[in-house]
């Protein structure tokens, strides 16, 4: 008798328990005020906190709106969480989207336009929409629009006895042959030469195109038909590259992080937006361009984009919500973090005052000038798969004595059919 | 003799503390000195903030809670159910039994990434996504509870026959038999069966991602992905300190109770 | 769920007052339905059901993003028998599977053993050996990748030694190494526990007679302990064959796969297929064949089983 009681207890216990901590419950999706949620991959707390902000503003107007949720997903399950939920039917009401996966959200249809309601949409710079546009409508709103640039690490290449950046800016002598030697130099000494801190792994490849941009050389051609990857500038990029990680250790082999920030290179190819992470760098630090190519300058910017889901039972509703979040306002506001893609707030002295660290002249020079003559990574659609065979396909490259132009017509080999497709 | 036992066993030892004991000390680290090369055995300076930093960017103490009741309501839903099943299976007989002991068997087989989806549908449908609900109901009595029941099936095996002889010249019916009888003798399979399920509970990662989206209703591992910075990279510190808040009473649990269990287990013998 | 005190006396009232129909036989075969009903019902819910739905996907084209879900059959069939990575994937797996069974089980009876010397302080290494699997995945790999790295601390250690080691996540062999070494070092502590607990089962008085009769070391290893220990051996290689082909979140970490596609073992392959590729209908028929290919091991070691486990009906 007693022992059944027992169990009876833990069975109601477990009921009670999970009934008085689970309540979460679903929103109400009918007549009633509606709540909003937005996907996105940051969970810091300056960007949840400017985020809500503008939310609770946007509620004071907006009674119909119960709540604004934003959901912070960690980067590496975004993807796989994302897709759980669209295929699941429960998709958010807006996401944000990398702009890895671009392509496929644009192609795919699963966004909706927006570019009727946007807040003066002619103000956006069309070299930053182009990614996110399909005959002629835009699909998502490219909030955050970052060039690389590259930051140098003063002190060290001053005790290896090299010039400083800058001075080479001026004279134009700032290219990449002469970066990698000074990188060369100083990596001789014992700190590491040049690091691309999202490249560091040799997988995320698309990173290299700050490299090969100043050869001129790109992964496929302009349609989006043809490999590109065997051309003569590509191989004649790559192996630049490639003897500067293997011959002349210029750049620290696979397999090895080195921490810019915490001193420890002479270089680093990096969005502007993390200049911040250098508030507290025990070292000096410059910005400056990218090094010019045999082909000239060039700039290369990474972007993020927020769309709205086309099958949200709200889709009406958060495309308002968008139009409001990306006003000339807000813009500016989220200017802070993200570099804006709207020519009226690209000036030095709006982003000066969101990016205490950064000289007007790096900004005019890097970020103003790089957005208006900026490539974005390659893109295209199937995009995870390309990149995913491209990479496979890559790796014979990462060790010394590789064969360049052997691998990456074997690059060629692998995803033309699928381009062709 | 003993000397070079002692000596195999240090040796062995060291890739499994060596990780323990980086995620423990890089927890007082200041961020730069974690990367630091050769590794330190022992931070240079001190710093404690990553504790008090844990608390302050997510919802910690109530994440701590969730993982702790999902996790007990978790091991005693299992227990019973694993219990009752694997009891009958081992020792009732009836039409059908091996049909449906292979029918249950399948949850084994089936990692998580297979089901996810529909499972979610499920979820969705019933309006229960966003709650703690799928992460008890589906282990307790889903795929998870199989190896409890598979574990329990093979102790009540190894019984002797004369068990529920016994018992009925004592006047106990079958229920009677299972709880008053079987249930005691089964304690250090049911140890066995808690620990598995407490860990599998308490380390569950993509079904909480996926469930859930309120930070006062995440799971410690989901938890530990939210210590990033601005730029979406880790702050290792506190990741690392709430790793170690994470494990470290876990920890103390099993080298309390580890005696108990393990002699427990071995008193009675496991078989198979 | 539970059965309640009211069912069990109920079934007994019933059960005397129609005696002709309740034969003790009867009152079995409704106690043991009742038993396996809440773990019956869960199964088939939460279990099969959403294995027929994946079986369901598996015949369509569908795009989650696209939205498009379109019966096509065994079209997905006839391409995964025609996918070129498919040899390779396969390979893969079934060399971390071998690798990581073989690796795990000995190691886990190895460490057994040791502890079950009579030593003091075994209980210090018995905690040590089993801590890994308290602390998160996320530290583990951090911390691993970390050490792993060209100039890790593990070929921090080799050199000490005057080994010059590899870059061990970059090349093929030494990266499967690795994956295997690092999830046997993270879980080798369950089967270890479960090793322990039947080796100190086994009566001494076992191996004192066989040594009275001359047996060696290795002898009564093979004659006493395997045989006595072997329904743990049966449990613990059945849990460790399914999980090796569960593995997913450290390859994710350490390799992604790589480099090439040498770690890229049958649940990456899915996901990668499923969620990152966005082929849902194609990933669910590599789900199809995996969970063939679990069920296939599974049969098989529960077959054999009469054949060497004692004690086993």
């Amino acid at each position: 008798m007693r022992p059944l009681g027992k169990l009876a207890a833990v069975a109601a216990l477990s009921v009670l328990a999970v009934s008085a901590c689970g309540g979460g419950g679903t929103p109400a999706q009918s007549a009633g005020p509606k709540t909003l949620r937005m996907t996105v991959w940051t969970a810091s707390e300056p960007h949840l906190t400017l985020l809500n902000e503008i939310a609770a503003e946007y509620k004071k107007t907006h009674p119909e709106v119960a709540e604004i949720k934003f959901e912070s997903i960690p980067a590496e399950t975004y993807t796989t969480t994302l897709t759980t939920q669209i295929a699941g039917g429960n998709p958010p009401d807006l996401a944000w989207i990398l702009e890895g996966s671009a392509p496929d959200f644009v192609a795919s249809g699963a966004l909706a336009p927006i570019k009727a309601k946007l807040d003066n949409a002619a103000d956006l710079i069309p070299s930053v929409t182009k990614l996110w546009e399909k005959d002629g409508e835009l699909y998502a709103y490219p909030f955050s629009t970052s060039p690389f640039g590259m930051f140098v690490n003063t002190d060290l290449l001053e005790d290896a006895g090299q010039d400083d950046p800058a001075d080479l800016v001026k004279s134009g002598e700032w290219t990449w042959e002469k970066a990698m030697a000074m990188s060369a130099a100083v990596a001789k000494k014992g700190k590491a030469g040049l690091v691309i801190p999202d490249f560091d792994d040799y997988k995320n490849w698309t990173n290299l195109s700050t490299i090969w941009g100043g050869w001129g050389a790109s992964a496929w051609s302009a349609d989006g038909k043809t490999c590109t990857f065997n051309s003569p500038e590509m191989v004649e990029a790559m192996t630049f590259f490639h003897k500067s990680v293997f011959t002349d250790k210029a750049v620290p082999g696979p397999g090895t992080t080195v921490d810019f920030t915490a001193g420890d290179a002479a270089m680093a190819v990096s969005q502007i937006s993390r200049a911040g992470t250098l508030k507290e760098a025990g070292f000096g630090w410059d910005l400056v361009p990218l090094p010019k190519g045999p082909k000239g300058e060039y700039a290369v910017i990474g972007q993020a984009g927020v769309g709205v889901l086309k099958r949200s039972p709200n889709a009406e509703l958060a495309t308002d919500f968008l139009a409001f979040f990306t006003n000339q306002a807000n813009s500016a506001k989220l200017a802070q973090f993200f570099p804006p893609p709207r020519q009226s707030l690209l000036t030095a002295e709006t982003l000066a005052k969101s990016n205490p660290l950064l000289k007007q002249e790096q900004l005019q020079q890097v970020v103003i000038e790089g957005i208006g003559k900026g490539v974005v990574k390659p893109t295209h659609t199937g995009q995870e798969e390309l990149l995913q065979t491209v990479r496979t396909a890559l790796d014979p490259l990462w060790k010394p004595g590789a064969d360049v132009k052997a691998v990456l017509d074997g690059v060629c080999a692998k995803i033309q059919p699928m381009l062709g497709a | 003799m003993k000397l070079a036992l002692y000596a195999l066993l240090c040796v062995l030892c060291v890739p499994f503390v060596f990780p323990t004991w980086w995620m423990v000390t890089s927890s007082v680290k200041p961020m730069s000195e974690i990367l630091a090369f050769p590794p330190k055995l022992l931070p240079q300076t001190w710093d404690f903030s990553s504790y008090r930093q844990v608390f302050e960017i997510q919802p910690f103490a109530q994440q701590y809670f969730n993982s702790l009741y999902i996790a007990a309501v978790v091991t005693a839903g299992t227990m019973a159910v694993a219990a009752l099943a694997g009891y009958a299976f081992a020792r009732i007989r009836f039409p059908g039994q091996n049909v449906l002991f292979v029918v249950v068997l399948t949850g084994l087989l089936i990692p998580s990434e297979v089901t996810i989806v529909p499972l979610f549908q499920m979820f969705h449908t019933l309006g229960l996504t966003n709650t703690h609900w799928p992460l008890i109901v589906v282990p307790i009595l889903g795929a998870p509870s199989v190896l409890a029941t598979f574990i329990m099936r093979q102790f009540f095996i190894s019984l002797p026959g004369e068990l529920e002889e016994a018992a009925r010249v004592d006047g106990l019916g079958r229920f009677g038999t299972f709880y008053r009888v079987a249930l005691p003798l089964a304690r250090p399979a049911l140890g066995a069966v808690a620990i598995f399920t407490f860990l599998h509970s308490w380390n569950l990662y993509l079904e909480p991602i996926v469930y859930l989206s309120s930070p006062e209703l995440f799971t410690l591992p989901q938890a530990l992905t939210q210590f990033v910075d601005l730029y979406g990279g880790p702050m290792w510190n506190v990741q690392l300190a709430a790793a170690t808040m994470t494990a470290l009473p876990i920890l103390v649990v099993f080298v309390l109770a580890q005696r108990q269990f393990i002699e427990g287990l071995a008193h009675t013998g496991l078989k198979g | 769920m539970v059965v309640t005190e009211a069912e069990t006396r109920a079934v007994a009232e019933r059960a005397a007052a129609r005696r002709p129909f309740w034969t003790i036989r009867r009152r079995d075969y409704l106690v043991g339905y009742l038993f396996i009903t809440p773990q019956l019902a869960g199964s088939v819910v939460f279990v099969l059901l959403p294995l027929v739905l994946v079986g369901w996907y598996s015949m369509q084209e569908w795009n989650v993003l696209a939205g498009t879900f379109e019966f096509t059959g065994a079209e997905n069939y006839a391409k995964l028998a025609a996918d070129a990575n498919l040899r390779s994937v396969l390979a893969a797996t079934g060399i971390f599977s071998a690798g990581l069974v073989a690796l795990n089980l000995t190691l886990a009876l190895l460490l057994a053993i040791l502890l079950n010397q009579r030593l003091r302080g075994t209980t210090l290494f018995r905690t040590l050996f089993f801590s890994p699997v308290l602390v998160s995945l996320v530290a583990w790999t951090i911390v691993w990748k970390f050490l792993l790295q060209a100039e890790g601390g593990i070929n921090g250690v080799l050199g000490a030694a005057g080994i010059d080691g590899p870059n061990w996540l970059r090349g093929e062999a030494t990266a499967m190494l690795s994956v295997i070494v690092v999830q046997v070092i993270k879980n080798v502590g369950l089967n270890m526990v479960l090793f322990l607990a039947a080796l100190q089962g086994v009566p001494a008085q076992l191996y004192e007679a066989a040594k009275m009769d001359g047996a060696g070391a290795w002898t009564r290893f093979r004659r006493i302990t395997v045989p006595l220990i072997s329904p743990t051996i049966l449990l613990t290689s059945i849990i460790t064959v399914v999980g090796s082909l569960q593995v997913f979140a450290q390859i994710a970490v350490l390799t992604q796969g790589g480099p090439g596609t040498s770690t890229t073992v049958l649940i990456y392959y899915l996901y990668q297929q499923a969620f990152q590729f966005h082929h849902f209908g194609y990933g669910a028929t590599i789900s199809v064949l995996l969970f063939l290919i679990v069920a296939a091991l599974t049969l098989l070691q529960w077959r054999l089983r009469r054949k060497w486990v004692f004690n086993e009906a």
